[in-house]
């Protein structure tokens, strides 16, 4: 079946596999190398064996973190995942000017997540800070510095994932909204026929045949939010007292301040294997049933 | 029966609109601050509507930073790595999508392991690469790293693409004496055309939008906006003004251009997920 010739082939592939190779394969390995190894000051190291590893799982340095991390992909992922539902419910109808509001929904995502953490910092300060005047307005708070959302260690995580979800719930939004356009209509209709409610119509009809949108969604959501960097060091940058501080914040912070490669390195690569066992296992239940169809 | 639908139908109109004015709140918060008076931004207390409109803050946002030349970077490391990484990304995903070797589907697993590296993780390797390069505060080494980090995504994007164009096509052009570039270039890429203005698009945004990468590897050449931007988090109350001013002028391009290319982004982002 080759039509190409296997030169050819290499020469096209080469180019692009050696910049990845280069950039991003490269640093990995260099990462588990020095995950090995303890540096001291003056750059010159000993070899730990796995010594690195176990103190990341057993040292509050890398388990808050962890903790951190966990907790905002919970909140985060499931507030976009509601309120994108929601969204999606909303604006699936076609009326005059629906494309024009599906759009300006979208733009959120459009935004650099720094900016976007510039914005939240802004509207969460405590004594400039619009979020709080409006609440005082409303009269859920006492004063502006009732709260002090970037500043108090009960807050500033909470913070982060109300910036995060404002940027990405229209990225659920969109992926439920193509999956419900992609839904057999005859369905609804019998149901509505049947007389099934609205509620029923939602739950026991639309949800259950999103699903595969919904954990393809759900799976790049969760991982690029355990990847947040931006937004974080942005609004907090991983405090106060590390309480805000998530694993891509630690990690950076552990190489360029604390100047810990070995540990940090270690960090990371524990961090990246995570990342792909977890998609590969999410790949390997969405891509099976697919290719036995084909 | 038909009036009822109507008014329901206007009823999710309104509502529709109310969500996304919420929304879209602290957008329009920011562009706000950006046209109040310098000393209104951080006013105790803080109003949304400025007391009098004002191009201070643009005016001193230019007097703070070189806007244009950090624009400049930033628009030229987006183009060039954009280009490097579509053109390499979709050949190098053409080889594997159409050399039916079982290598290909270790190959495409490690195409999506690499779109999933956290970038704040490798950055400091990537650090010491480019010094070791010598291209540390060069705008090539930003272009390098950019397509690099991108690549990953065009290649999963083409690759979906590829899979649904028959062999047969190749085939065809082969007959007919064409090479394999020219087959390539001539008959593959046309058909992919949204696959191509999806990856594309997306990876401008990214190399637009980059932040870590840039803070670290340029400093006083090669300086993007958004490392430009940040600079005002450190600052006195009295550079948020420019700070949004800046962060307006920088989002409203990327913004203008998803309004025209909502079909890509759509697609770049739905891609795989659902099924016709």
């Amino acid at each position: 079946m080759r039509l190409i010739s296997k030169r050819t082939l290499i020469a096209f592939f080469l180019p692009g596999a050696l910049f990845m190779g280069v950039f991003l394969i490269y640093p990995i390995f260099k990462m588990a190398y020095d995950s090995l190894f303890v540096f001291d000051l003056t750059g010159v190291g000993e070899f730990v064996g796995f010594d690195n590893f176990i103190k990341a799982f057993t040292d509050e340095s890398f388990l808050q973190p962890l903790k951190n991390t966990l907790m905002y992909i919970g909140i985060a992922v499931s507030v976009e995942l509601v309120f994108g539902t929601i969204f999606a419910l909303i604006f699936e109808s076609n009326y005059k000017g629906s494309k024009v509001v599906r759009s300006l929904m979208m733009t959120p995502l459009m935004i650099a997540p720094l900016v976007a953490g510039l914005i939240w910092k802004l509207m969460l300060s405590a004594q400039f800070g619009i979020i709080n005047q409006l609440l005082v307005n409303i009269g859920i708070l006492e004063n502006t510095s009732s709260i002090l959302w970037l500043a108090d260690e009960r807050w500033a995580l909470l913070s982060c994932c109300l910036a995060d979800i404002w940027l990405t719930t229209p990225y659920m939004m969109l992926m439920i909204l193509a999956g419900l356009q992609g839904l057999d209509g005859s369905m609804l209709e019998a149901a509505r026929v049947d007389g099934a409610n609205i509620l029923q119509q939602v739950f026991s009809i639309k949800m259950p045949n999103i699903k595969p949108v919904l954990l393809t969604a759900l799976s790049v959501r969760i991982i690029d939010a355990a990847r947040t960097f931006d937004i974080v060091w942005a609004m907090t940058q991983g405090g106060p007292n590390g309480s805000s501080e998530l694993l891509s914040t630690v990690i950076y912070k552990t190489l360029t301040r604390y100047n810990k490669v070995g540990y940090a390195s270690a960090m990371a690569i524990i961090f990246i294997i995570v990342l792909v066992v977890f998609t590969l296992v999410i790949m390997q239940s969405l891509w099976n049933p697919k290719k036995k169809n084909a | 029966m038909e009036n009822k639908k109507g008014i329901h139908t206007k009823v999710i109109a309104i509502i529709s609109a109310v969500f996304t004015i919420f929304w879209l709140f602290p957008y329009l918060y920011l562009i706000s601050s950006s046209f109040k008076p310098g000393s209104e931004v951080v006013s105790i207390p803080a109003k949304f509507f400025p007391k009098i409109l004002s191009v201070e803050n643009f005016i001193d946002l230019f007097e703070r930073l070189p806007v244009l030349q950090y624009i400049g970077n930033s628009l030229f490391a987006t183009l060039c790595s954009t280009v490097i990484a579509v053109v390499l990304g979709a050949l190098a995903a053409y080889a594997i999508q159409r050399s039916g070797a079982k290598l290909a589907i270790l190959l495409i697993v490690l195409v999506l392991c690499l779109k999933m590296i956290p970038t704040s993780s490798i950055a400091v390797p990537i650090y010491e690469l480019i010094t070791g390069m010598g291209l540390y505060d060069k705008k090539i080494g930003l272009i390098v790293v950019y397509a690099a980090i991108n690549m990953p995504f065009v290649m999963w994007t083409m690759l979906g693409f590829y899979e649904g164009i028959p062999s047969t096509l190749d085939e065809a052009a082969y007959v007919d004496g064409a090479s394999s570039l020219r087959t390539f270039i001539s008959i593959i890429l046309p058909i992919c055309k949204p696959g191509i203005a999806t990856a594309s698009i997306f990876t401008l945004f990214l190399a637009w939008n980059d932040f870590l990468m840039s803070l670290l590897l340029t400093s006083t050449n090669a300086k993007t906006f958004t490392v430009g931007l940040s600079e005002f988090l450190s600052a006195y109350s009295m550079d948020l003004g420019p700070m949004c001013a800046g962060a307006l002028i920088f989002s409203l391009p990327v913004i203008v251009l998803s309004l025209f290319a909502q079909r890509y982004i759509v697609q770049g982002m739905t891609a795989g997920a659902v099924k016709g």
